[in-house]
């Protein structure tokens, strides 16, 4: 078992803003991430000596998130990085399994911070799993990091301010992207005009993507949904759109078809709390902040104390606040660890709660616009899967539901949805709002799904070769094992 | 859709010459693979879904139940849709994993292992 002070799992950026506040201040963070290079999903890095690795930034966030893992890679020497390292579980005592391509070791620190992080929300509906139906984030990674397009043609659906971005890089790249499909009304957006204008730079920004769209000839409907995906020899082919009421239900009368052989879809995100939940966290039911999260103080730190939880992992808000949360929760553990004085913490910490709390009523403002509605629960048909990887039936689960199965362990016991190497993660959060829809429970009753280690996927050869720490963590910015 | 264990069968997608790269490989420093019996070639540093992307490949594995087939879908190694088998190894993370020079990969039908059952018994 290998000591440390202060583990931060995840390098985006809420971890690397924690981990530069701690190195600041003297304390040697150890950071965990799973991919070859910092950056977290948001600020990816393109593979070293790619084309993409030499453009300038497109846009201001892109800069941002350049000039950050820039300031994380050069505090290398007072940053301990392991790349391509995964979690897969915890024990008590934030005694933490760590495995990477050499095998496995228990790491156990003073303080731990998760920053894990969020992935896409794409309930189930006809056709999904279509090769050619991907989540936005998949798309706009494949031309943003990997300079591939994901097809030819391609729509853009679900919900959020993130598709617009996605549909402009798509446009961007040669993609000929035929429509964004939004949930949201145009009339609810324009009601919150005054809320938004809260932080008028964002609002502007949102302006001036859909300005863009509108420039590119790509429609935007508002206050529609893609119903069902069609497909041909294995591969999407076409997808229906309709216009749907205030409770996101669609007018399948009204579906139009658009042949297109892309697809992306998701409706906003859900925080990666599996972590949090092996730690013990206690949880609560956020609708606005993406599902189920981890209960904590304004600094970060969860029920479990010297438990930290940071950025969308704790509540799905942006790269923005993930970076604000990061930093408070750096300085909270600083001055916890006597690496820095109150005077200073608290003068520090002032500026960046005022930020937050701005945010914040701009975020609500937009969670009330993009809200998840429950008529997207109900799009999936009879025999449209709802768990990808056991490849159960809506109609299976519902039946499984109807016997009783309104929690995940009794529902995965009777039907197995939830068991595959997901772990639950694609399904679950449908299937919860499903069964709240269905039933009338509430989200409380039903509760989040359950993880067991290992959450990774964890070989019995991996669990034979325990690694000698002291020949890793490699230098930060070592990626060579990656590469080989 | 049936599920053939021929290997080059009709899958949907099959490796095209017609590329969806934004820039054109650079062949001095491409990594050559093997997919289902075919070389390729990837950029450095490369994954193989993106790889695989980039030659016109779409469908990665069929499913073990409905024999359906299934591709990349969240592209950031949480919904374990994209499996393949790589060197002889099952439920791999075609978007998890870079492409090594020589790599064997192959569509994974179900579980896997069927096609690669001669080479486990060496």
């Amino acid at each position: 078992m290998i000591p440390r002070r202060v583990v931060i799992v995840g390098a985006g950026p809420a971890g690397m803003s924690a981990a530069l506040v701690l190195a600041e201040a003297g304390l040697r963070p150890t950071v965990l991430d799973e991919n070859p290079r910092p950056g977290g999903q948001i600020f990816r890095q393109p593979p070293e000596g790619s084309a993409a690795a030499q453009a300038p930034p497109k846009d201001a966030t892109a800069q941002h998130g350049a000039e950050l893992v820039k300031r994380f890679a050069a505090a290398g020497a007072r940053i301990e990085l392991m790349n391509l390292t995964s979690v897969w579980a915890i024990f008590p005592e934030r005694r933490l399994a760590i495995g990477h391509r050499e095998g496995w070791q228990v790491v156990a620190p003073e303080q731990l911070v998760l920053a894990t992080g969020a992935y896409e929300y794409t309930p189930p509906f006809p056709g999904w799993t279509l090769p050619g139906v991907m989540t936005p984030g998949g798309a706009q990674s494949l031309v943003k990091t990997w300079s591939v397009r994901p097809g030819k043609s391609a729509v853009v659906a679900g919900s959020g301010p993130f598709l617009l971005i996605v549909a402009a890089q798509l446009a961007a790249a040669g993609v000929d992207v035929r429509a964004v499909v939004e949930l949201a009304r145009q009339s609810e957006f324009l009601r919150q005009t005054p809320r938004l204008l809260s932080s008028p730079g964002l609002l502007f920004e949102g302006a001036g993507m859909l300005r863009k769209l509108r420039d590119a000839g790509i429609p935007m409907l508002w206050g529609h949904v893609v119903c069902a995906a069609q497909g041909e020899n294995g591969a999407l082919r076409s997808v229906s759109v309709a216009p749907c009421n205030q409770d996101g239900e669609p007018e399948r009368t009204r579906a139009r078809t658009i042949e297109v052989d892309t697809l992306a879809i998701g409706y906003g995100f859900v925080p990666r709390i599996e972590l949090a939940q092996l730690a013990g966290c206690e949880l609560e039911f956020r609708d606005d902040l993406g599902g189920w999260i981890p209960k904590t103080n304004s600094e970060g730190e969860s029920s479990v104390p010297k438990v930290w939880v940071v950025g969308d992992g704790g509540g799905v808000s942006g790269s923005v606040v993930a970076e604000l949360e990061g930093e408070l929760a750096g300085l909270a553990i600083a001055e916890r660890l006597g690496c820095l004085d109150s005077a200073t913490v608290a003068r520090r910490k002032h500026p960046l709660l005022a930020r937050l709390a701005k945010l914040r009523r701009f975020r609500l403002a937009l969670d009330t616009v993009y809200r998840i509605r429950p008529g997207i629960a109900r799009l999936a048909a009879k025999d449209t899967l709802v768990c990808r990887c056991e490849e159960l039936t809506c109609e299976e689960a519902d039946k499984a539901v109807g016997f009783g199965g309104n929690d995940f362990r009794t529902l995965k016991v009777m039907s197995r949805l939830g068991m595959g190497p997901c772990q639950g993660r694609m399904c679950w959060p449908a299937m919860m709002r499903r069964i709240a829809d269905r039933t009338g429970h509430s989200m409380e009753h039903i509760g989040p799904s359950r993880f067991r280690p290992p959450v990774r996927p964890t070989t019995v050869g991996d669990l034979l070769q325990l690694i000698p720490f002291e020949d890793h963590p490699e230098p930060a910015g070592a990626s060579a094992r990656g590469a080989r | 859709m049936s599920a053939s264990r021929s290997p080059a069968s009709a899958e949907g997608s099959r490796p095209s010459t017609n590329t969806s790269r934004l820039a054109s490989l650079d062949r001095s420093r491409a990594v050559r693979f093997n997919f289902d019996w075919q070389e390729l070639e990837a950029a450095p540093g490369e994954t193989i879904a993106v790889a695989l992307l980039a030659a016109g490949v779409s469908s990665l594995r069929t499913t073990s139940k409905k024999g359906e087939p299934r591709g990349l879908f969240c592209n950031m190694g949480v919904c374990f849709d994209c499996l393949v088998e790589v060197d002889g190894h099952a439920n791999q993370r075609a978007c998890q994993t870079i492409v090594r020079a020589g790599m064997q990969v192959r569509t994974q039908r179900g579980h896997g292992y069927t096609d690669v059952a001669p080479e486990l018994g060496e």
